[in-house]
């Protein structure tokens, strides 16, 4: 229930989470951190050390070095890193998506573990890029964790549905309200409202970045937050500081191509970004809606021609 | 304070000089009196019979004897040879507040709180007493003597605080606790009130006469120092100071100065900088200083009702607000108060907004809505904005909490600093330093400065210490430069550490400063009144220690070269620390740059520098530092140059070089070194030499064996004869004696050994290239080749001032200022921000039973929805209504130009942000009208400014002026196209887009048809008079005037070898109307005169230039006013009517002659 002063909020207790840095750096994009801090860190209890490796795993995946989680898991690895290593194979290989989809939906017709939170997170994130958005959420609905939340939140705004958003967003707030994935998933809802929450969404990500490292991810939540408030000069500085850390890293080209038309630079400018992008991320959604757009301007151009020619 | 002498005692309650002796008695609360030498800072001697606290303290200023009184009521005179209390005077029934001897009489004055001033006589001990008192209000002061009746009253009818003799006359000064000054007169049998000074509305706490004047100074916890007039009895003056209270005075014995002591309450301003802003408190009111434009501003005033300063701020910016901790004497008592400080203030009556106020030690923000509140309970809060508590956390225990970032805290314990974390309530690091005071963060959060009173910490952002100063005096302040060196202030010096640990004396000061921050050679500080303030430093010494910390050789080679720093210090500083090889850079003295060349094994400078030496010494120490390097030509050169044959030869023999070897055993026969010739023989293994040599020096026998022994047989027999067989004998030969020889080397050693390749320090490299640098400076030849593309027919010659002439000309557009007229249809609509989508879809969760919602509405559907322009359906995607929009609006009929602008628009439409990892990221879409659009009224932000837009028609202009006209062509066709693609704001902006098109249109009509003309045959006269038509005509497009000239000559010079003089006459007039470059003007003049002679046009062309035309954009034939005329719906370039239906060949989009609403670039236009 939400209260004025004095009310102290549950969270996750007085006690420290052992895990937490790794948990933190893998949630602001720091994955070479979490990587390390997971290699650090020794847990007190085994489900705890699963845990670890699941993060551990799914850092790697998020830089792209999916053999490392591929051969690392084996058969008698626990079930959350199974899920792990499915989402893994997924991303490797575009030929085995179909297959891994179909065996998924066996799965996800047969009754679910719902405690097995990782599964769950792992099969939303498979359904989420196959833009099966009904059937991601429904496998979110079964979880109740932070992350769970945040996902359904993260794809209920793909959907443009700020409005459910906000409630999930809200339940959020009531389980931990200071919690790195409440932050983060305050910001991206502010983002989609506009408006004055843009401010908020910014500081939202400058804090973090002054807190514990500022990251691509950070940085492009930080660039994103100014562009939409049109200060472009200020997205500059931050989107220029993400390139110097990963010159090639897509979501910040694509920013750039955005920034770099709205500062008036010369066409060129923006074309040598597409071109980087074309050239290190091929299958990016951003390039997939791109030559579709262009294949239906062809088409739509085709309707109209002069009445009389030369 | 130049000394101080750590007692660790209780406070101080009394002083006094010895009037010769650099001695000072300090009395101590805790009852102890101390003597000290000041010069020596030692201790001489303690004194301790009083109980609890002694306040009075005099010397006496001939005998060896000083006075106390204490809180025991007790008058103790002492003697320090003696060092022993010799008396006590007993009476008095109260504390006792001051002691004092008599300049002349064995007379001792004290004051104490039972409201008595009392004169005692040390010398008969018997406590002859002056005791002054009142009566029925009327003041008789009566001397009595012993017996001391029972307590009277002192004229002041509350404790004494101060009483004392006047230097000179007879006369008695005091004051007390009943607020008022009295002045008493005295001779050898009483004493007698003069006068009373009432004025002071507090306690009298010290009174003191003038030395020379017929005043009194007094001072009183009324936070006033009074002047008062001795002989008229009233104020003189008053000086005031609300933040001081004033406890004592002192006077200078001969200058017209005087000494008053504070109560420290506290002296250091609350400040806090963000940005380019210093917020401070002054006055109660909190002020703000724009550091750029030096604006300083009252924002805000502060609630009163503290009687306690503002201890510390710490500044929100995301909020704008503040928090003010009050911190009073009782630390439990202190509070804090949040304020919001007001967006706009009047300066001159600011606001007093209602803040809110909680008690609490400290308050410090952890967050954007969140601050940390330390209670007098030592724990901590975390409230909201709304001073609500969200959370108490449990902290290790703290006395102190600091700022540290987002989300942390510096917690402050007796013994050391901790750095916690607020949101995992964990500590994250800990590092020991005392009492920190005040904590200085550097901007990127990377450094922290951690000041105690004596000492300077600074650590990283995990608190790992870097380096630890101490410093002998108070540590004032501080602030990090922009180079991340830590500027600070102690209390009379400004001083600098780098985070390596070198620290040192900037400047010096004459009061203490606080540093607010440092920019270059500016420290910004407040001083001890609050004013702000500027200095200037040199940051010289300090720049160039950090960039050879940091390796930044250029900088430091910048600085060598260009500063003043060179000095002893400076190479001393660079020798310790390890940089010998930039320090040899500075070096001229051939002594220091040889010991620093071989410091940093730079043999060949060390080499150059001994030749100029010449010293044995040198010599010796290069030889030896070479030598370990192997490189030993220089340590054959070493040896050479000291003599040192032995060494030299060794040398030889291991590397192997054997002619020199002979040589040197030829040196050591002619020095007649024995030793050296037969070991030198030894080393050659040239037996004969060795057997030569025995033999000389007398040595038969082992000259026998020798040759014996190696076979030289015919030597053995020579040798053996010359043995006398009565007196010698042949010694006998070992017959397995073997020959012993050196193994000459393989290789003989010619060269060095081999070297480690050593990549040349910056420096050397630096110095080397500094003889080169001019010859590289030479600039290549930017000169730009005239166009071919101008040909040769106006023989142009392109320079610079053309291209400048073009960027004034075109001057007018490129310096639109926008003007602030807003989205006003948009304005008006003030929808709440929910989305009406139906919520039931996304509601049904609720029964457990889940449903996929549906896909809302997007932003982008929005903006199709909310405009009728263009370019906001691209930027939606909706490229259908948007080719529709431009078909109906402009007439565009072939999208083919268009697809680039399309993409390119499109690219532009929508940012990404990233969700959770390894999810698809999400997509932002920027509005223009973000502020006030709500959720339903949005228009995207569109990214194209008419002002680019102009600006890219610098470029054209610039192709075209270098004959580009292709290149230009194209360039000025993506102009014109993106036009359609624009949204102004205003009327005036619409008439500039318009403008635009029209100048783009010219341009490309007439650049088309330039180039048309070129690749046109010009063999046969009409084939000419075509081209000369062309050439006319060109100069009807509405070009810039620098283009214009060069138009105008082509058609001048065509027309003038066609012998149309007359025609030609004209171009020459407009052409010299342009006011074109002397040199052109004069040729032109030439040609006009020429022409003028004979003013006929030798060939009929259909040119007309005093008939108005229109070009064809198509043919390039004139179309005369008032013939039929058919025109691009996009360009308005004019075609003959039969090219109707066809594309503009300006556009290559739109269709001649097509029936169009017209564009559309601004929602004004669809009023």
């Amino acid at each position: 229930p939400q209260s004025g002063g004095g009310a102290v909020p549950r969270g996750n207790g007085g006690d420290v989470d052992e895990l937490f840095d790794v948990k933190n750096a893998y949630y602001i994009g720091s994955y070479q951190q979490c990587i390390n801090e997971a290699q650090k860190v020794k847990p007190s209890a085994p489900e705890r050390e699963t845990e670890r490796d699941m993060f551990l795993y799914r850092a790697y995946i998020a830089q792209r070095k999916y053999a490392v989680v591929l051969d690392d898991i084996k058969g008698n690895s626990p079930p959350e890193l199974q899920a792990v290593k499915m989402l893994a194979e997924y991303l490797s290989s575009e030929s085995k998506r179909d297959a891994i989809v179909d065996d998924l939906d066996k799965k996800m017709a047969k009754s679910v573990d719902a405690a097995n939170t990782t599964f769950l997170l792992m099969a939303a994130s498979i359904y989420y890029h196959e833009m099966n958005t009904d059937a991601a959420l429904r496998t979110l609905h079964h979880g109740e964790s932070l992350e769970c939340m945040a996902m359904t939140i993260q794809v209920l705004l793909s959907l443009d549905r700020v409005d459910l958003a906000r409630k999930e967003l809200k339940k959020m707030q009531e389980q931990d309200e200071d919690a790195t994935l409440t932050q983060l998933a305050t910001a991206w809802v502010n983002i989609a409202v506009g408006g004055e929450k843009l401010q908020d969404a910014y500081y939202i990500f400058q804090e973090m970045s002054d807190k514990y490292l500022s990251t691509l991810l950070l940085l492009n939540g930080q660039a994103a937050c100014y562009m939409a408030q049109n200060k472009w000069e200020e997205a500059e500085g931050v989107l220029q500081e993400a390139l110097d850390k990963d010159s090639s890293h897509p979501e910040t080209l694509i920013n750039l191509i955005v920034l770099t038309q709205h500062l008036g630079k010369a066409p060129e400018v923006t074309n040598r970004y597409l071109s980087q992008l074309k050239d290190a991320h091929k299958a990016h959604p951003f390039l997939k809606d791109y030559l579709a757009k262009e294949n239906e301007f062809d088409r739509l151009a085709m309707q109209y021609a002069p009445i009389a020619t030369a | 304070m130049l000394t101080k002498f750590e007692t660790k005692s209780a406070r101080v309650k009394g002083l006094s000089f010895h009037p010769k002796r650099p001695w000072v008695l300090a009395s101590l609360h805790n009852g102890v009196i101390q003597l000290w030498d000041y010069r020596m800072c030692t201790l001489i001697d303690k004194f301790d019979e009083h109980d609890g606290p002694v306040r009075g303290i005099d010397f006496h200023k001939q005998q060896p004897l000083f006075v106390s009184g204490g809180d025991d009521y007790k008058i103790k005179v002492w003697n320090y040879k003696l060092r022993r209390c010799l008396f006590t005077l007993l009476g008095h029934l109260d504390y006792i507040r001051t002691t004092f001897f008599h300049h002349d009489y064995p007379w001792i004055l004290s004051a104490s709180d039972d409201q008595t001033i009392r004169i005692w006589n040390w010398q008969s001990r018997t406590c002859v007493c002056y005791y002054f008192y009142t009566e029925n209000g009327n003041i008789t002061c009566v001397l009595i003597l012993n017996p001391p009746p029972p307590l009277v009253h002192s004229g002041h009818d509350r404790g004494v605080n101060w009483a004392a003799f006047h230097p000179t006359m007879p006369l008695i000064v005091s004051g007390a606790d009943d607020r008022q000054v009295k002045i008493w007169r005295m001779n050898e049998s009483k004493a007698w009130e003069l006068d009373t000074c009432r004025g002071h509305y507090n306690n009298v706490s010290c009174a003191v006469f003038h030395p020379r004047q017929e005043l009194i100074l007094s001072n009183s916890e009324d936070k006033s120092i009074r002047v008062w007039d001795m002989s008229k009895r009233t104020g003189v003056q008053t000086f005031r100071r609300d933040h001081d209270r004033f406890w004592v005075l002192g006077a200078h014995p001969n200058l017209n100065l005087f000494a008053a002591g504070r109560l420290d309450v506290r002296e250091r301003p609350a400040y806090a900088v963000h940005g380019n802003m210093l917020y401070y408190v002054k006055d109660r009111f909190l002020r703000q200083l724009d550091f750029n434009s030096s604006k300083d501003t009252a924002v805000m005033q502060l609630r009163s009702g503290s009687k306690f300063p503002v201890f510390s701020m710490s500044y929100n910016p995301a909020e704008n607000a503040v928090l003010l901790c009050t911190r009073a004497t009782n630390l439990e008592n202190s509070t804090y108060d949040l304020y919001s400080i007001p967006k706009e203030s009047d300066s001159q009556n600011p606001d007093a907004p209602e803040g809110k106020r909680s008690s609490g030690l400290t308050a410090v923000w952890v967050a954007r809505n969140r601050f940390a509140v330390l209670d007098r309970m030592h724990s901590l809060l975390i409230k909201n904005l709304k001073n609500e508590i969200v959370k108490k956390v449990q902290v290790p225990s703290c006395e102190e909490i600091f700022y540290a970032g987002t989300g942390s805290l510096l917690l402050r314990d007796a013994d050391g600093v901790t750095l916690f974390d607020v949101q995992q309530k964990r500590s994250l690091a800990t590092v020991k330093i005392a009492k920190v005071k005040y904590v200085v963060w550097s901007a990127d959060t990377s450094h922290v400065a951690l000041l105690a009173k004596h000492a300077i910490m600074i650590c990283n952002r995990k608190l790992e210490s870097l380096c630890n100063i101490h410093e002998n005096i108070r540590v004032k302040s501080g602030a990090w430069d922009e180079s991340g060196v830590f500027i600070y202030t102690t209390s009379n010096h400004i001083k600098y550490a780098l985070t390596s640990g070198d620290h040192g004396i900037i400047r010096t000061l004459d009061l203490p400063i606080y540093v607010t921050r440092v920019r270059g050679n500016s420290v910004y500080c407040l001083d001890r009144e609050c004013r702000p303030r500027v200095l200037t430093i040199d940051p010289t010494e300090y720049r160039f220690k950090l960039a050879l910390v940091n390796r930044k050789y250029d900088e430091v080679l910048h600085m060598v070269r260009n500063a003043k720093l060179v000095g002893q210090s400076i190479i001393a500083y660079l020798q310790k620390k390890g940089y010998p090889e930039v320090a040899l850079h500075f070096v001229k003295d051939e002594k220091t740059r040889f010991s620093l060349a071989l410091e940093c094994g730079n043999i060949e400078v060390a080499l150059e520098a001994a030749k100029a030496l010449d010293e044995r010494s040198c010599w010796e120490r290069l030889g030896e530092a070479a030598l370990l390097q192997g490189h030993h030509q220089v340590v054959e050169m070493c040896y050479q140059r000291t003599k040192n044959f032995d060494k030299l030869t060794f040398l030889y023999l291991i590397t192997g070089n054997l002619a020199k070897l002979r040589k040197m055993m030829k040196i050591a026969e002619i020095r007649k070194d024995m030793s050296g010739h037969y070991q030198a023989a030894l080393y050659l293994g040239d037996v004969s030499e060795r057997v030569r040599i025995l033999k000389n020096c007398g040595q038969k026998s082992l000259a026998y064996l020798t040759a014996a022994t190696h076979g030289l047989d015919e030597e053995a027999e020579a040798l053996k004869e010359t043995f006398d067989p009565e007196k010698e004998t042949v010694p006998e030969v070992d017959p397995n004696a073997q020959l012993l020889q050196p193994s000459p080397p393989i290789n003989p050693l010619d060269t060095n050994w081999p070297l480690l390749t050593v990549s040349k320090g910056f420096f050397e490299g630096a110095i080397a290239a500094k003889g080169k640098a001019g010859q590289m400076a030479a600039d290549p030849d930017m000169e730009a080749p005239g166009g071919e593309g101008w040909g040769d027919d106006a023989e142009l010659q392109l320079d610079e001032d053309g291209f400048m002439d073009a960027q004034e000309g075109s001057g007018e557009e490129g310096g639109i200022k926008e003007e602030g007229g807003g989205w006003e249809v948009e304005e008006d609509l003030d929808l709440p921000p929910e989305l009406d989508l139906p919520s039931g879809a996304g509601g049904g969760s609720e029964d457990g039973f889940f449903v996929p919602p549906t896909k809302g509405m997007s932003p982008t559907q929005m903006w199709c929805n909310n405009s009728q322009l263009p370019v906001d359906h691209i930027l939606a995607g909706s490229f259908e209504t948007a080719m529709r929009l431009l078909h109906d609006q402009v007439g565009v009929v072939n999208f083919e130009p268009y697809k680039s602008l399309f993409m390119q628009t499109l690219s532009r439409g929508r940012t990404c942000y990233l969700g959770l990892p390894s999810l698809p990221c999400l997509r932002s879409q920027p509005q223009r009208n973000w502020k006030d659009c709500g959720a339903k009224q949005g228009l995207p932000a569109v990214g194209l400014r008419l002002s680019d837009l102009i600006a890219r028609l610098q470029h054209c202009y610039q192709l075209t002026t270098s004959g580009r006209f292709e290149e230009a062509v194209e360039r000025f066709r993506v102009i014109l196209l993106s036009v359609p693609l624009l949204v102004v704001d205003n009327k005036q902006e619409i008439a500039e887009a318009q403008q635009l098109i029209t100048i783009c249109r010219e341009y490309i009509v007439g650049l088309t048809m330039e180039t048309e003309r070129k690749k046109l045959p010009k063999d046969t006269l009409d084939q000419q008079k075509r081209l000369c038509e062309m050439a006319a005509y060109f100069t009807h497009c509405n070009l810039q005037p620098v283009h214009m000239v060069l138009v105008l000559r082509t058609a001048l010079n065509l027309f003038f070898k066609l012998r149309n003089f007359k025609t030609a006459a004209s171009f020459a007039r407009r052409l010299l109307e342009l006011g074109p470059k002397p040199d052109v003007a004069q040729q032109t003049r030439k040609i006009l005169a020429a022409c003028e002679k004979t003013l006929t046009d030798a060939h009929q062309l259909n040119y007309d230039p005093h008939n108005p035309f229109d070009l064809c954009g198509a043919s390039f034939v004139p179309l005369y006013r008032g013939r039929p005329v058919e025109k691009c719906p996009l360009s308005g370039a004019c075609y003959c009517p039969t090219y109707k239906g066809q594309i503009c060949r300006v556009t290559e989009a739109t269709e001649i002659g097509k029936d169009v609403i017209g564009l559309r670039v601004s929602p004004l236009q669809f009023r």
